[in-house]
């Protein structure tokens, strides 16, 4: 009976403590047949990675993180533990980045030509890879600093909010709608004085098709003259002073009608300025009767406590963001 | 004598004399206290240190029965400790995913589970469990020998009772407690792993995922040292009430009682002297 105590005792506690052993060798992935390879990579500073963070390839765990010691002029060394099956891309390169919001880091390994565009992490990497024994390596950012630039971008945006309300309160919109309004009464001022001198422009226009009329006629009775005298008149002198005269009278009719021309289109002109000014006075009117958007803008004092109301609730939201920014910026990598 | 009393005394001195007795009793009172509390430091230091000694000395009295008491308090144990942790394990994994309601990603439990078991509640529980059994045992089985008179025919025969009755008891606490605390710590995040599948639908390599997230070899150290302290207390105040029992049936229970008591104080005392010397500050040495 004591003896088949004894061995029960003992078988017990045998398989207790084998027992044991399994199990830790089995969640600490325990490589007894050493079928793993070793690779070592540099950094100049590993953030929060420990020991047993995943390695992932293209997205896929092939390893862990076996273990990381401090080495001589500033440098970190990691010693991760591949999986035999794990091919790493040409030129490789290891990230250690956060993977999640809860403290988990992992290693990255990338082709170094899919480097973030960020000028810190290529430096880091490029200095890590010169001593060419070793895999470089950086280390990106984790959530604390990039709330901390979140943050920052909040005050500067509430900066931004908060100058805005100052230039743009009920003074500054009292201005500008005195302005408009200012700007409309000169509008109906200008209009009336076109009108009026419009008149004299007509005037003018016809008094210069007269004299135009008359240049014409006289011109032609010049022609007439010059003919006969050269008919009349057989001598050189007397044949200059016809060539003379007929070239004179051709000049006097060009510009007869090149003074016909320019009268015609002061007419044009006259008649769209006229519409043009009918068409501003009739905008402003409407603007003046706080008809359509830009009536409503300048006459309403709705839209002037609406933005102010806008602008109030845009600085508590800011105010509440750099409070509580996981409430706005919810990060899901999983 | 009480009218001598009155007439030797001068008038008012009687009131004087009042709050004198009452602070002298005071101040005795305190000083018996610590006599008594010194008296029973002095027996204890005393008891462990001869049980020492014990070890040291008589190995052939004390290692025939300790294999016997390994089984009585180490195996016989095991089925009590075992369905502690199952449920314990099982219970844990339901509150960790009712405390994380999708705010936490789901194979935190595998994490949960895995640190809770194994740093704390498996050993403390099942020291605590093992307190009521083994306690209670050994300081009845004493306590009788004690008032049965058979303790004092050890020794009227001279043999030392030490190396016979308390050393294989201190000896089989200490090793089996960590031997059954680790089968608990097995069973409880076993036990967590079947419910995280059955009842929270997580798959095993999700529930593995956060089991091996955060494990460290020093979490199941932890653990084995801890509960081999408590198996040392427990055993050891089991003895020291058991051989120190009077008074027939009566004193075996109150010894019985006291010793469950001592165990169970004993083993949360050790619980955070654990946790300041060793556990504190270890997490940034991993």
């Amino acid at each position: 009976m004591k003896r088949k105590t004894d061995i029960l005792v003992g078988f017990i506690v045998l398989l207790v403590v084998a027992a044991t052993i399994v199990a830790v060798a089995w969640v600490k992935q325990a490589d007894f047949g050493k079928r793993e390879r070793d690779v070592v990579a540099r950094f100049r500073d590993v953030g929060n990675a420990r020991v047993g963070n995943a390695v992932v390839v293209r997205g896929v765990v092939g390893g862990r993180v076996q273990a990381i010691e401090l080495a001589p002029d500033g440098w970190v060394i990691v010693h991760l533990r591949v999986n035999p099956s794990v091919v790493f891309p040409a030129d490789p390169v290891v990230l250690l980045n956060e993977s999640s919001l809860f403290g988990e880091w992992q290693a990255t390994v990338i082709e170094r030509s899919a480097l973030p565009h960020d000028d810190v992490v290529r430096r880091e990497v490029a200095e890590a890879g010169r001593d060419g024994r070793t895999l470089p390596g950086a280390t990106l950012p984790g959530i604390g600093k990039l709330t901390a630039v979140a943050g920052q971008i909040a005050g500067d945006v509430a900066s931004v909010a908060e100058r805005v309300e100052v230039a743009f309160d009920e003074q500054a919109a009292r201005e500008l709608r005195a302005s408009i309004k200012n700007v409309s009464d000169l509008s109906s001022v200008m209009s009336k004085v076109v009108r009026t001198h419009a008149a004299d422009l007509d005037v003018l226009s016809g008094q210069l098709q007269t004299a135009v009329a008359s240049l014409n006629e006289t011109a032609n009775t010049v022609k007439l003259t010059a003919t006969r005298i050269d008919s009349a008149t057989t001598s050189p002198e007397a044949r200059s002073i016809v060539s003379d005269l007929a070239i004179a009278s051709t000049e006097l009719r060009h510009t007869s009608g090149q003074i016909r021309e320019l009268s015609g289109r002061f007419a044009s002109t006259q008649t769209k300025l006229d519409a043009a000014i009918t068409n501003g006075d009739s905008v402003l009117a409407k603007i003046n009767a706080g008809t359509g958007s830009l009536g409503l803008l300048v006459n309403d004092p709705t839209m002037y406590r609406q933005t102010d109301s806008l602008l109030t609730e845009l600085r508590a939201l800011v105010t509440d963001f750099k409070a509580n920014p996981k409430k706005y910026v919810s990060v899901r990598i999983f | 004598m009480a009218t001598a009393t009155s007439i030797d005394r001068p008038p008012g001195s009687r009131g004087a004399r009042v709050p004198l007795d009452a602070l002298a009793g005071a101040v005795g009172g305190i000083g018996s206290l610590t006599l008594t509390g010194l008296a029973n430091l002095g027996t204890t230091t005393r008891f462990v240190a001869d049980t020492g000694l014990a070890i040291a000395r008589d190995v052939s009295t004390w290692l025939p029965e300790t294999v016997e008491q390994m089984w009585r308090l180490g195996i016989a144990s095991m089925p009590i400790a075992l369905f502690i942790a199952s449920f314990t394990g099982i219970v844990l994994a339901l509150l960790a995913s009712y405390s994380f309601t999708g705010a936490v990603p789901l194979y935190f439990v595998g994490t949960l589970v895995e640190k809770t078991v194994t740093l704390e509640l498996a050993p403390v529980l099942t020291g605590l469990a093992l307190a009521g059994r083994v306690g209670a045992n050994i300081a009845a089985e004493l306590g009788t020998m004690r008032v049965t008179e058979q303790v004092d025919a050890l020794e009227t025969l001279g043999y030392d009772p030490l190396p016979y009755l308390v050393v294989p008891r201190v000896l089989a606490g200490g090793v089996m407690f960590p031997i059954v605390v680790a089968a608990s710590m097995i069973v409880g995040v076993g036990a967590g792993w079947i419910a995280s599948v059955l009842l929270l639908h997580l798959s095993t390599p999700e529930f593995t995922k956060g089991v091996r997230l955060f494990f460290n070899t020093f979490d199941v150290e932890y653990g084995l040292v801890k509960s081999a302290s408590f198996g040392v207390a427990v055993t050891l105040i089991g003895c020291a009430r058991g051989l120190r029992t009077e008074g027939g049936a009566v004193g075996v229970g109150r010894a019985a009682t006291s010793a469950v008591v001592y165990s169970a104080v004993f083993i949360l005392v050790l619980d955070a002297f654990w946790a300041v010397t060793w556990l504190l500050g270890h997490g940034d040495a991993v």
